[in-house]
């Protein structure tokens, strides 16, 4: 057992190559992958959770799962659909936790609303986000994880199962309730 | 009914900015008509601004920090995993010389009691020959070994459960 462990110590303890071998892809694909999910899977993380500095650390631990995780990928997709599953866990752990004290999401796009040149207004911008923020607070955590999966991310059924763990004949039925609900408390504050 | 056939093509719109302005004057009318696409036509502009201004304000780290993290972590658990069967058998060793020590403890107060015991029978024989009271000797001897042992199997998962505490 012992000899067993210290093979595995041996194998991480040297320069990147040695990392390479413990991690399902090498530092390149990494890189490049990372690149390419990392802003869209914070901002699921941020969202679902309500507090940036949260999310930070849980894309850490999220791209760490990942990497550890001895998953054949048939294509990017899929290890997109999957990097995705890691985060939803991630998110309900967080909601199983009692709450510490958190910075506030709404905090993040008022800087960012001054610098989009499609806002008009910056304070209306802010207002219709909080106003969407308090809505999505209402829907259940579900809910809030297939909305945001579908119409934030654009990912189609199948894809939503996958970063769920749900069945694909069910997705149609909830997205629909979810998306009734949510367009009512919208339609509450006038969207 | 809970789907609709346009869903795809109103939110399609919508993630490409094509919604309301810019969208087919034969998809807003349909919308109008169609509850399943009046709600998407409200949840997904909401999402997708939502996304657009998180995803804008978002700072991650870069790739090769967040690389080189996970690489650093790696290594502190493989090593933790290696340290763990050292960890157990410090722990088990621990115990053995606890009881190696117990036991000579029990055997040293035993060989005190025994001394006394025989000088008390010697002298009771000397004086009366009556017989010396050892009946609860044995009795005693034996709730000492008894205590040796309950000792030993108490205290082994206790330095186990300290011994591992950290995992």
């Amino acid at each position: 057992m012992r000899d067993v462990a210290l093979s595995a110590l041996d194998r991480l303890d040297g320069d990147a190559a040695d990392a390479d071998a413990a991690f399902q892809m090498d530092e390149g694909a990494f890189r490049i992958f990372y690149d390419r999910t990392a802003r869209p899977v914070w901002a699921y993380l941020a969202r679902m959770t309500g507090d940036p500095r949260l999310a930070d650390d849980l894309l850490q631990e999220a791209y760490y799962r990942f990497l550890r995780a001895r998953v054949d990928h048939d294509n990017e997709a899929h290890q997109r659909n999957y990097l995705f599953r890691i985060a939803t866990n991630l998110v309900r752990d967080v909601r199983r936790r009692p709450r510490a004290e958190a910075a506030s999401i709404a905090d993040v796009p008022r800087a960012a609303d001054a610098a989009d040149p499609r806002t008009a207004d910056v304070a209306d911008a802010a207002a219709l986000r909080v106003d969407l923020a308090r809505a999505m607070q209402r829907l259940s955590p579900r809910e809030r994880d297939l909305l945001w999966l579908a119409y934030a991310q654009g990912s189609s059924h199948d894809e939503i199962a996958a970063a769920l763990g749900l069945k694909t004949s069910s997705i149609k039925m909830l997205l629909f309730r979810a998306r009734r609900r949510l367009a009512a408390l919208l339609r509450e504050v006038n969207w | 009914m809970i789907d609709c056939p346009r869903e795809a093509d109103v939110f399609e719109a919508v993630a490409f900015g094509r919604w309301p302005a810019q969208a087919p004057r034969e998809l807003q009318a349909h919308v109008a008509g169609c509850p399943v696409c009046r709600d998407v036509a409200v949840v997904a502009p909401a999402m997708q601004g939502d996304r657009r201004q998180l995803m804008r304000a978002a700072e991650p780290p870069t790739a090769a920090i967040v690389w080189w993290r996970a690489t650093i972590r790696a290594r502190a658990e493989a090593a933790h995993t290696a340290m763990r069967p050292m960890t157990m058998w410090q722990a088990v060793a621990g115990t053995c010389v606890a009881a190696v020590a117990a036991a000579i403890v029990a055997g040293v107060w035993r060989a005190g009691i025994a001394g006394a015991a025989a000088a008390d029978l010697l002298a009771r024989l000397a004086i009366s020959r009556a017989p010396a009271p050892l009946a609860g000797f044995g009795v005693e001897q034996a709730m000492l070994v008894l205590a040796g042992v309950v000792a030993c199997i108490v205290l082994a998962p206790v330095a186990l459960y300290f011994a591992l505490a950290d995992e």
